[in-house]
């Protein structure tokens, strides 16, 4: 499904261009769900960015494809229309915009290109009421502007409203537990194991281990200066909690 | 005839030449006179003119001709609404005159205060008055209903002169509705309102010119005691064009809010201009002006508030414009002035021009929306606040904008 191929990206420009990905390789699977950790500055949230083309990001080596499809190639629209979906870490507050009017364009523009006919107001309006009910969120809240206002938790929620809503095939939860308390964490972990699929593929970036008691990986994988240095399975992240990245970092060397 | 009519505009253009002609056609008439003399102390503005700097309308106004593109479409003519027209060939009142209104056509002109700080309605005063037209045009507000009335300036025609005066009566209400559609080479609107104690305008203005055209659209409010305006301007400019907004408070209790948003395409040049002068105790003004400019558009916005040390006591007032340069190539010039000479006041103001927030712009595109599509969403929120108090022209002045913006 998404297979990274020796990646290697900068972010800056000119003579102050870093090296942050350097030489990443990595393989999801339809229908599993792999974690990243890694300790600060190890290049997770730039990864998340490359692979969804945020403006700053160049890639210098190496290549990703979602399908076969060479999404590096492609607009940042044109890769969320392809099924690429990231929960972002810190999410954009949109003033002006609401919630319902953003995430029913979204979901129209995708379908659009995708030659697939809009949703009826009817139709999105259900959904809609039935993913809010599952997340705890608040009707309210769904017809004020995009994230003006809402707590932490309530960002990380939204994040996952919009998923859910969009039924991507491919997901990047960066960083999606930051933030949010032990109810809250629960929640957002059952509205993205409802998302389990067996076509469906996901990449879960953490700090903590924590999350993945609650978002079981088929897969843990250890980055740091911009590689993986270890893959392992669900017991590796609890060796990292107990041992802290060091000891993992020494022996990779 | 005080001063020889060559002698009245200095090494006039050929526009103003053909103005001078214009005039000197009219029924004499000592205020006409008076109004064409104070147009003639500036002739027709331009750059050295520092209330004109960027607004260069000797520049732009050649030859007095038929203008190349027809009137634009009005999208505020609705619902059986009384409408008068004001057109190059005079006016043309509704079949039926909404209750509380009177039309007072006069046959002298009549006086207009401040003539010489507003050179373009000195202008519209001192032509009106051609072939089916009246000197002036006025119009009484009266009664416990709101008078509601459209008023379309347009249609083809070398120069469209137009100016009307409304006077509301104490406690009466008058929701206008105008559009400046253009059809003429040059057009200048000169519309007065006072505001007797009590009374309440609600004032929303569309503007969309030709590529050829300039337009200058000047309005003078005075408001009594406890008057309150609401005005929302939405515009999309002409080769060059002014919409200049003059209000007084005059006496205490006095309320204005003075909205406006412009989007100025290849080509084109809006200029929001306004002055309040705080001339009562405790009086509120409230501006928030939004622009959005692409490559080769320019936008303009002088606003000046003046508060006299004697009667601007407590004066309570606000100033905001926030322009966004959506591409390279676009302009802005803004002047904010506050001269403030009372020490016991409120009066806040901003000034911000920039550009989309990458940020944001990613963040859609991450969820699918297009580049094109994000940016006239983004843009569409930014001006929506100007036009959040437009009442029933809300959301057709929100369709005209979303409709420019998914264009360019």
């Amino acid at each position: 499904m998404l297979k990274i191929e020796n990646l290697s990206a900068t972010v800056g420009e000119g003579e102050a261009a870093k090296t942050i990905i350097n030489g990443l390789s990595l393989k999801v699977p339809a229908g599993e769900v792999h974690a990243i950790m890694g300790p600060n500055g190890a290049g997770k949230s730039t990864l998340s960015y490359v692979l969804t083309g945020r403006e700053g990001y160049e890639v210098t080596g190496g290549g990703a494809t979602l399908d076969g499809a060479d999404i590096l190639a492609m607009d940042p629209e044109e890769r969320a229309a392809a099924g690429l979906f990231l929960s972002f870490q810190y999410p954009v507050e949109i003033p002006g915009v609401p919630v319902m009017t953003f995430v029913r364009t979204a979901m129209n523009a995708q379908r659009k290109k995708r030659g697939e006919p809009e949703i009826s107001a009817p139709d999105y309006l259900k959904k809609s009421r039935d993913v809010a009910k599952m997340l705890n969120l608040d009707a309210d809240m769904l017809k004020r502007p995009v994230n003006v206002g809402f707590s932490g938790g309530e960002k990380k929620r939204l994040e996952i409203y919009q998923m859910m809503m969009l039924e991507p095939r491919f997901m990047v939860l960066d960083e999606t537990d930051s933030g949010l308390d032990i109810d809250a964490l629960r929640t957002v972990a059952d509205g993205v194991n409802a998302l389990r699929a067996p076509e469906r593929g996901m990449l879960v970036i953490t700090h903590y281990q924590r999350l993945l008691d609650h978002i079981k990986p088929d897969k843990v994988h250890v980055l740091a200066k911009g590689r993986i240095i270890k893959t392992g399975g669900p017991e590796l992240a609890h060796r990292l909690e107990k041992e802290g990245y060091d000891g993992v970092l020494a022996e990779a060397v | 005839m005080s001063i020889a009519l060559k002698d009245l505009i200095r090494n006039p253009s050929v526009a103003e030449l053909e103005l001078v002609a214009r005039y000197a056609a009219l029924k004499a008439d000592p205020r006409r006179e008076r109004l064409f003399e104070a147009f003639a102390l500036t002739g027709l503005p331009h750059r050295r003119n520092e209330e004109w700097r960027w607004s260069d309308f000797k520049a732009a106004v050649g030859a007095l001709e038929a203008s190349a593109t027809p009137p634009a479409q009005d999208p505020l003519a609705s619902d059986g609404v009384a409408t008068l027209k004001l057109t190059p060939q005079g006016y043309v009142a509704p079949v039926s005159l909404p209750p509380g209104l009177r039309l007072l056509p006069k046959d002298d002109v009549q006086a207009m205060s401040g003539a010489e700080d507003a050179p373009l309605g000195a202008l519209a005063a001192a032509l009106s008055g051609a072939k089916n037209a009246p000197a002036t045009l006025m119009a009484e507000v009266t009664g416990e209903t709101p008078v509601r009335l459209h008023m379309v300036f347009s249609g083809p025609g070398a120069i469209n002169a137009a100016r009307i005066v409304f006077l509301v009566r104490p406690g009466a209400e008058l929701q206008v509705s105008e559009s400046h559609l253009g059809g003429a080479a040059f057009s200048t609107a000169l519309i007065e309102y006072t505001l007797q104690p009590g009374a309440r305008l609600d004032r929303v203005v569309y503007q969309r010119g030709g590529k050829g055209e300039a337009q200058a659209i000047t309005a003078l409010i005075h408001q009594e005691a406890d008057a309150e305006t609401k005005q929302t301007v939405l515009a999309f400019g002409a080769r060059v064009s002014r919409i200049e907004t003059r209000l007084v408070h005059h006496e205490t209790g006095s309320r204005a809010t003075l909205n406006a948003a412009y989007l100025a395409g290849d080509g084109y040049h809006v200029d929001f201009t306004s002055h309040v002068r705080h001339g009562a105790r405790a009086c509120v003004t409230r501006q928030v002006t939004k622009g959005a400019v692409v490559d080769g558009g320019r936008g303009v916005f002088q606003g000046k508030f003046h508060v006299p040390r004697n009667t601007g006591q407590q004066t309570d007032a606000s100033m905001q414009h926030n322009a966004l340069l959506l591409e390279d190539g676009a302009e802005v010039f803004a002047k904010p002035e506050l001269e403030i000479l009372a020490d016991d006041v409120q009066c806040a103001h901003g000034n911000t021009s920039g550009q989309l927030d990458a940020a944001q712009l990613f963040y859609l595109r991450q969820r699918g929306i297009p580049l094109v599509q994000a940016r006239a969403l983004l843009t569409e929120a930014f001006i929506a606040q100007a036009l959040e108090e437009a009442g029933v022209h809300d959301e057709a002045l929100r369709a005209q904008a979303q409709a420019w913006l998914s264009e360019v």
